[in-house]
């Protein structure tokens, strides 16, 4: 094991100081004319960014400098200015990806400290959104439980994934291992095209149509079911899950297709054990895409849900559907204030971390299928 | 795939594509501006028309003023025709000002959509209109001004203003403006003893403020056609649960409580009004923001409960009548107690304030331009137009007559 550490260390150290090497290179081999520029451009950018920040009303100044060194750059320095130009807007698109996750952390604090809770002696804050169940943001007590919501989007990411998986993936492996060229050549745009159509549209749909059917058929009291919302938001999800896992299929080499038909196998044969499993990697982050979709989705949720927080009775009836953390901040965005504003920037915060969670896992299971399989697939 | 989009890029340059969509595009907004042309040449003569026929006038709100105080040195009969000014709240700002948008344009009977009536359509009320008259002279004639018989030159200008009770109260007591709207009695706004408010102002109510309870059709075809107070606390807190366990109801059906947005002025409002505190605790199934979606969902589910503007009822959408302490606030606007009265709980008045003043006739508290404006809004016509069409409570039978009795003295 030090072994390896040491290794790992030097092989470190090595590329910092082949870094090193390279910037003492570039600067070297850069007239001083440009490599003033590139300050320039750099320093004014950062400061007119400072600026921004400050509300002051001096940015134009700094920014005003980057557009005309800019523009000088760009006649005299092209190739130099343009890399310090791409190289900003990588930077400014990270540091506004920061600035976001510093905003909706800063935004929750106030009622991440009021709804602090003891436990054994010692308050942490934050915790009891995650104990107590009960949100109510008028009458007292007033508490922003996390819980309700947490529930209601567990509930229609799973419906929706066990609509959009299984769906998603055979219709993936019908397009790509058993359709005629002509159907795949039609359908696969029309499932592309599927994708665009707005959320609203199909909130609106099951605003109408699905939930009062649903309320009359199953009998309930109002409308508004997590049933139906997974499905929606299922069939919403549909069109990513088919598009990306068929193309993860169509990129497995035709010659481990043929290798195994040549030893004898039938065509679904080598479907399952040797296409699906190839192309593993690229149908679960097919799978997960489809479930960050289900997870952010926001429009049909809020509309077809029914807005007032709280836990289904039992936990896993899906008969009635209350809110989710999307549509809690869509339908509260409006009226709230306060407390309940910075609550709402906990749901965010919460939706954040998931996300954050799922994309994190996404790239683990591809590396290690790369691993596993050895080399690309 | 990847072959197909180099066959297709062969074929088709992205240049080519880029070209062909910008003159598609360039032709397409050639299109609609067109179009939107010839549409406001067919349809909106009022405005840019009749200030063209006019002649002498220039443009805009500033000649009309102009106008107007020209006018008053010629007007005859002895009628003050300067602009009308008015200005306040918000939430009596959209009754004012379409009111004074449709005085200002004085549509001709012939109109059909904001006056009058043809045989595409007439206006509401007008059955008990019927007159040859424009609009704004036909209700200042009644007053003793001068019609001018022209679209865009009612007999005097009106303008509202936009900003806040107490400052429309107070703008109208220090003479700054004719009319002060607002939401709130001005005792409230000004912090008034009632003697000052009677010795110096007059209270106009135009309509009202205030959400009616509303049930789906099968409540109401099972009978439910009155809760009391107390009853619809008892819905809206959680302690029933279905329809059979409130007295004198015999229908079993679950109760779908629709509540409105956690917070907002419509939800304090009702907690305040109905639950008796402005953080009193409710329990509803579902909560939405928006009068059509509220209207959306009493309509297509069965054993609903709501609350919310009058203009968004219908046939599946019914007001049920509700008993407060003994007395009945029915929905019919004939009836002796209704729930579009000053008193229903749920419901407060908007104001327009006028002052009064030694040079009002018999020292009043309108002058004739005053009394002419507000006459328009105490009709079938303004209550439709002006008040329940932008979602207020129109005032019931008894009211408008009272209120308009006031006004008889001033006519001519």
């Amino acid at each position: 094991m030090p072994t390896v550490t040491d290794g790992e260390r030097t092989g470190l150290q090595t590329r910092a100081r082949r870094q090193a090497e390279r910037f003492r290179d570039f600067v070297d081999d850069t007239s001083p004319e440009a490599l003033v520029t590139m300050t320039v451009i750099a320093v004014s950018l950062l400061a007119a960014f400072v600026g921004f920040l400050l509300v002051s009303s001096l940015t134009v100044v700094p920014f005003a400098v980057f557009l005309l060194a800019s523009g000088y750059g760009w006649f005299r320095h092209q190739e130099e200015t343009a890399l310090i130009l791409t190289l900003t807007t990588t930077v400014s698109t990270l540091l506004i990806l920061g600035l976001i996750i510093v905003f909706i952390f800063r935004e929750s604090i106030p009622v991440v400290q009021y709804e602090s809770a003891t436990v054994f002696g010692v308050s942490v804050p934050g915790l009891r959104m995650f104990v107590e169940t009960r949100w109510d943001a008028v009458a007292s007590p007033v508490r922003y439980s996390m819980v309700p919501m947490i529930h209601g989007t567990v509930m229609v990411t799973v419906i929706a994934t066990a609509v959009a998986a299984p769906l998603g993936v055979s219709a993936a492996l019908f397009l790509s291992e058993i359709a005629p060229d002509v159907v795949r050549e039609v359908v696969k745009p029309g499932v592309e095209i599927l994708a665009g159509i707005p959320s609203i549209v199909y909130g609106f749909i099951g605003f109408t149509v699905l939930s009062p059917w649903a309320s009359d058929q199953f009998d309930l009291s109002g409308q508004g079911t997590y049933l139906f919302v997974g499905v929606v938001v299922g069939l919403m999800a549909l069109p990513t899950v088919v598009s990306v896992a068929e193309d993860a299929l169509s990129s497995v080499p035709e010659s481990m297709k043929s290798g195994s038909l040549a030893v004898g196998t039938t065509d679904w044969q080598t479907m399952t054990s040797i296409t699906l499993p190839a192309a593993f990697s690229g149908v679960s982050a097919a799978v997960l895409l489809g479930v960050g979709r289900a997870i952010g989705e926001t429009m049909a949720a809020t509309v077809m849900l029914r807005g007032v927080p709280r836990l289904t009775e039992p936990l896993m009836n899906v008969f009635y559907g209350q809110e989710t953390l999307t549509s809690l901040i869509a339908r509260n965005y409006g009226e709230a204030d306060g407390l309940q504003l910075d609550a709402l920037f906990v749901a965010g915060v919460i939706l954040f971390v998931t996300v954050l969670g799922i994309s994190i896992g996404a790239q683990y299971i591809e590396w290690r299928m790369r691993r596993k399989l050895g080399g690309e697939v | 795939m990847t072959q197909d989009s180099a066959r297709l890029s062969d074929r088709v340059s992205r240049r080519k594509f880029l070209s062909t969509t910008a003159v598609l595009g360039a032709a397409g907004l050639a299109g609609c501006g067109g179009s939107s042309d010839g549409g406001s040449d067919g349809s909106s003569d009022r405005g840019s028309d009749g200030s063209a026929s006019d002649g002498s006038s220039g443009d805009g709100s500033s000649d009309g003023s102009q106008a107007a105080e020209g006018d008053t040195e010629t007007a005859t009969g002895g009628s003050d025709t300067s602009l009308l000014t008015a200005e306040g709240s918000s939430t009596v700002y959209p009754i004012s000002n379409k009111g004074s948008s449709y005085w200002n344009s004085n549509a001709p009977p012939s109109d059909g959509e904001y006056w009058g009536s043809n045989e595409e359509s007439s206006v509401p009320g007008w059955d008990e209109i019927e007159t040859d008259m424009l609009l704004a002279d036909y209700f200042a004639s009644q007053f003793g001004f001068e019609p001018t018989e022209q679209r865009s030159q009612a007999p005097f200008q009106t303008t509202i203003g936009l900003s806040h009770s107490g400052t429309g109260c107070q703008a109208v007591v220090d003479g700054l403006v004719d009319i002060g709207n607002s939401s709130g009695p001005i005792t409230a706004e000004l912090g008034w003893s009632e003697e000052k408010r009677d010795d110096t102002v007059v209270d106009n109510v135009v309509g009202r403020d205030g959400q009616p309870v509303v049930v789906s059709k099968d409540v109401s075809n099972a009978g439910v056609s009155q809760l009391s107070g107390d009853q619809i606390r008892q819905i809206f807190q959680g302690e029933v649960d279905n329809w059979n366990e409130l007295d004198g109801v015999d229908y079993d059906k679950e109760i779908y409580v629709i509540g409105r947005a956690e917070g907002s002025g419509t939800d304090t409002s009702f907690r305040l009004n109905m639950l008796g505190d402005a953080d009193a605790s409710m329990e509803v199934d579902t909560r939405q923001g928006q009068n059509q979606q509220v209207a959306q969902l009493v309509s297509q589910n069965e054993g609903a409960i709501a609350y919310m503007a009058l203009a968004f009822t219908s046939d599946q959408v019914l007001p049920i009548a509700i008993d407060f302490e003994g007395t009945l606030y029915e929905p019919d606007p004939d009836a002796e107690h209704t729930i579009f009265d000053s008193d229903y709980p749920l419901n407060r008045d908007l104001h327009m304030y006028t002052l009064i003043e030694e040079d009002n006739p018999d020292g009043g508290g309108r002058d004739r331009r005053e009394a002419a404006f507000m006459n328009m809004f105490l009709t079938q016509f303004g209550q439709t137009v002006f008040v329940e069409q932008n979602n207020y409570i129109p005032l019931p039978t008894s009211d408008l007559e009272e209120f308009r009795s006031r006004l008889e003295p001033l006519k001519e």
